[in-house]
């Protein structure tokens, strides 16, 4: 009995600091159209699944009954994340090999690959329940 | 109407979904809860663990029965890290004890930043030690933004 | 989930993995333990209780200590055989039903307890690390049972597990002509361990009552294994039974002590004095007698009274009598003096605790004064009553008596006042 299996699903997380600093505004529109492309083309192949930038204000929340509320930088934090993206594939080798075709990485962003840790067998939900959040999920991933 | 690069269909058929759902007339957004920290659940102990345990699943089920959360995994401790050109760089990680590790997220879907915020703040792992990072899930890369900007700002003079 | 779960399933966990890691290398067990409930707060939270959590917790320990055994170099030579234990080793819903298992999991929690309470190791280290691995407490809650800081609980569990490698203790239930002693160790701690709990001083009231609960369970444990059912074993958990079942009406709503003739008995808890009329019943088997027998049979004179009225003091003072050719120590003989006050009046009483040997040990005992309080307001010296209240309340820190004894102190004085009006 496996208490735990990769659903086949990868969380992308991407971290660079201030990475768009210092270029051209050509540079920048070619890079964002280069990404672009990059991810339409794994869309097409059904790759890839839910991915969004992140916006750059936000918050941390910490401490006691969550007390502290710090606002970000989150752009400039060296473990800011700028976005994700959900991927699907194979094994970790196959998201590992995605990643490295994203042309982001030439200018400095890292991006970290994490297998999604999904429901198997030996768990049972303790209560039932079905929901709209729950089928907005499944159609969001499908 | 610009398309967002990183933004694929499913999060449209998302949106799509929310438009039909929601026919009252508060709008709502999308905000991610990231769970940093892979060191603050180390040091409980066992009676510790299972409340926490029990609190967070409660927690969870209640924003989902609300309607407030869309899903949430955990992620797996260990990945690898891509980095340099063409990514030629790939280490295991990550590993080190960290208070930024992300250990799972949940994606909320409420009226505005606040309310996220007051959600994350029930977060049964803060008491602990636990940080919880609350980011807006963009609609448009803001580095996409401010290339697009730039670039209307050359138009802009080319035409004066 | 019931209650405690994971604190019981890591004290089983602990107690089997040992067995496979070795007593030299417990921390690895408890290593392994937690890291497995650590796992559970990864990924229950999202994918729901699992149907059978003890199994879950169980067979992620499993996989863990394979993990384990396969990186360290030092089980190399052992590993062929402790894969076959960990394949042996049902996680399942079966594994509930096998009896043959839970001999073997009763048996690993024996010897981990015969451990744990070797005489050699500090008595403080002892039940710091019974509390840890057979009872799965953490530092944190430990400390603060004893309240005392988590830098000297971790301390004493070095020590204790430095003690167990240094010693070279043999992970095994100890027998023929060791296991007297032995067995005389672990009850001691238990007993320890129970008073630990049972104390009225302060700490954490939730832990407290857990102590209690914890050590009639290990000796409960103790006494259904050929090993350790013997008379005494029995004595001490009719002993903690019949204490513990009588928690409930020591304290009134808002947490003041109440006297025992205040006490409401209706909240007794029965079916505990059942069991531990049935097991002071086995304990009376053969010749022995120790201070477990008796304080047992004390408790059980209490317990046997429906109401206060109803207490056989001559009874309690006979069994008084025995346990001080036992004990005399001056506590004993002070609790004694209250029987002989009891059956023989209050005058009588004050007699008995001037006469206790060694009572200067008493000398900042706040019961001591206290005591002496009740007689003399029996006997109508109030101004004696009060000098002696006075006393109790200066050497005692504790709220719930200080406002005991306040209230005693109080009626005195007014009693006092009127006398003289």
């Amino acid at each position: 009995m496996n208490t735990e299996t990769a659903t086949g699903e990868y969380m992308l997380l991407f971290r660079g600091k201030q990475w768009d600093k210092g270029l051209s505004t050509q540079e920048l529109q070619q890079v964002m159209d280069k990404v672009t492309a990059w991810a339409e083309g794994l869309q097409g192949h059904g790759k890839a699944r839910a991915g969004q930038p992140l916006g750059e204000q936000g918050r941390i929340v910490s401490g006691k009954k969550g007390g502290f509320v710090a606002d970000g930088p989150f752009a400039e934090s060296k473990e800011g994340i700028g976005g994700y993206l959900v991927l699907r594939a194979d094994d970790l080798n196959e998201a590992v090999e995605i990643a490295r075709s994203n042309p982001i990485l030439e200018y400095g962003v890292t991006i970290e690959v994490r297998p999604i840790l999904a429901e198997c067998p030996a768990f049972q939900r303790a209560k039932g329940r079905a929901g709209r959040a729950d089928q907005l999920l499944s159609e969001a991933v499908a | 109407m610009e398309s967002n690069p990183l933004k694929c269909q499913s999060v449209e058929a998302l949106t799509e979904k929310k438009i039909i759902i929601m026919n009252t007339s508060t709008t709502k957004s999308d905000y991610l809860l990231l769970f940093r920290g892979n060191m603050w659940d180390r040091g409980l102990s066992p009676e510790q663990l299972q409340k926490v345990v029990s609190d967070w699943f409660a927690w969870f089920e209640r924003l989902k029965e609300e309607g407030k959360c869309a899903g949430g995994h955990p992620l797996e401790k260990e990945g690898k890290i891509v980095s340099g050109k063409q990514g030629r760089t790939v280490a295991d990680g990550p590993f080190a004890e960290s208070k930024e590790a992300v250990g799972g997220y949940f994606y909320l879907q409420v009226g505005d930043i606040d309310e996220a915020i007051e959600i994350a703040r029930q977060c049964p792992g803060l008491e602990y030690g636990a940080v919880v990072e609350v980011r807006p899930v963009a609609e448009i890369c803001a580095v996409k933004q401010r290339a697009e900007e730039l670039s209307a700002g050359r138009v802009a003079e080319a035409t004066a | 989930m019931a209650d405690h779960l994971f604190r019981h399933e890591a004290a089983k966990l602990v107690s089997v993995l040992t067995g496979i890691f070795g007593i030299d290398r417990l921390q690895f067990a408890e290593d392994v333990v937690q890291e497995s409930l650590v796992r559970a707060l990864r990924t229950w939270p999202y994918m729901g209780i699992p149907k059978n959590p003890a199994a879950w917790l169980t067979q992620t320990a499993k996989n863990l200590a394979l993990d384990l055994i396969r990186r360290e170099k030092l089980f190399r030579d052992k590993e062929p055989e402790i894969v076959a234990f960990l394949d042996q080793w049902p996680s399942d819903a079966a594994a509930d039903e096998s009896p043959m298992f839970e001999n073997e999991i009763r048996d690993g929690r024996l010897r981990l307890m015969f451990t744990c309470c070797h005489p050699l190791i500090p008595q403080e280290a002892q039940t710091a690390l019974a509390l840890k691995t057979l009872c799965g407490f953490g530092v944190a809650e430990i400390a603060k049972a004893f309240l005392t800081s988590e830098a000297a609980i971790a301390k004493r569990l070095t020590r204790a597990r430095q003690k167990i490698r240094d010693l070279q203790i043999p992970f095994k239930i100890p027998a023929g002509k060791e296991l007297s002693s032995r067995l005389e160790g672990v009850l001691q701690t238990l007993y320890l361990l129970f008073n630990e709990g049972y104390k009225a001083s302060s700490g954490d009231h939730l832990i407290k009552e857990e102590l209690c609960q914890e050590a009639i369970r290990l000796g409960a444990l103790l006494a259904e294994h050929p090993s350790g059912n013997q008379p005494r074993t029995h004595a001490l958990v009719a002993l903690m039974l019949l204490n513990a079942a009588r928690l409930p009406a020591r304290t009134d709503s808002e947490g003041n002590i109440l006297r025992l003739k205040e006490q409401d008995r209706s909240t007794w808890n029965q079916a505990m004095i059942a069991r531990g009329m049935l097991h002071l019943g086995e304990s009376a088997a053969g010749e022995g007698l120790t201070p477990y027998h008796l304080q047992a049979g004390i408790a059980a004179c209490h317990c046997a009274a429906s109401d206060y009225e109803s207490t056989d003091w001559s009874q309690i003072l006979l069994l008084y009598d025995r346990l001080m050719e036992l004990d005399d120590s001056p506590v004993v003989a002070l609790n004694r003096a209250v029987a002989v006050a009891n059956v023989h009046g209050p005058k009588a009483g004050i007699e008995a605790v001037e006469a206790i040997q060694n009572g200067s040990q008493l000398n900042s005992y706040y019961l001591l004064y206290a005591v002496l309080g009740e007689f003399e307001k029996q006997l109508n010296h109030f101004q004696a009553a009060i000098d002696n209240f006075r006393k109790a309340l200066e050497l005692t820190e504790l709220t719930s008596e200080q406002l005991f004894l306040s209230k005693r102190l109080q009626d005195s004085e007014e009693r006092n006042l009127r006398s003289v009006a």
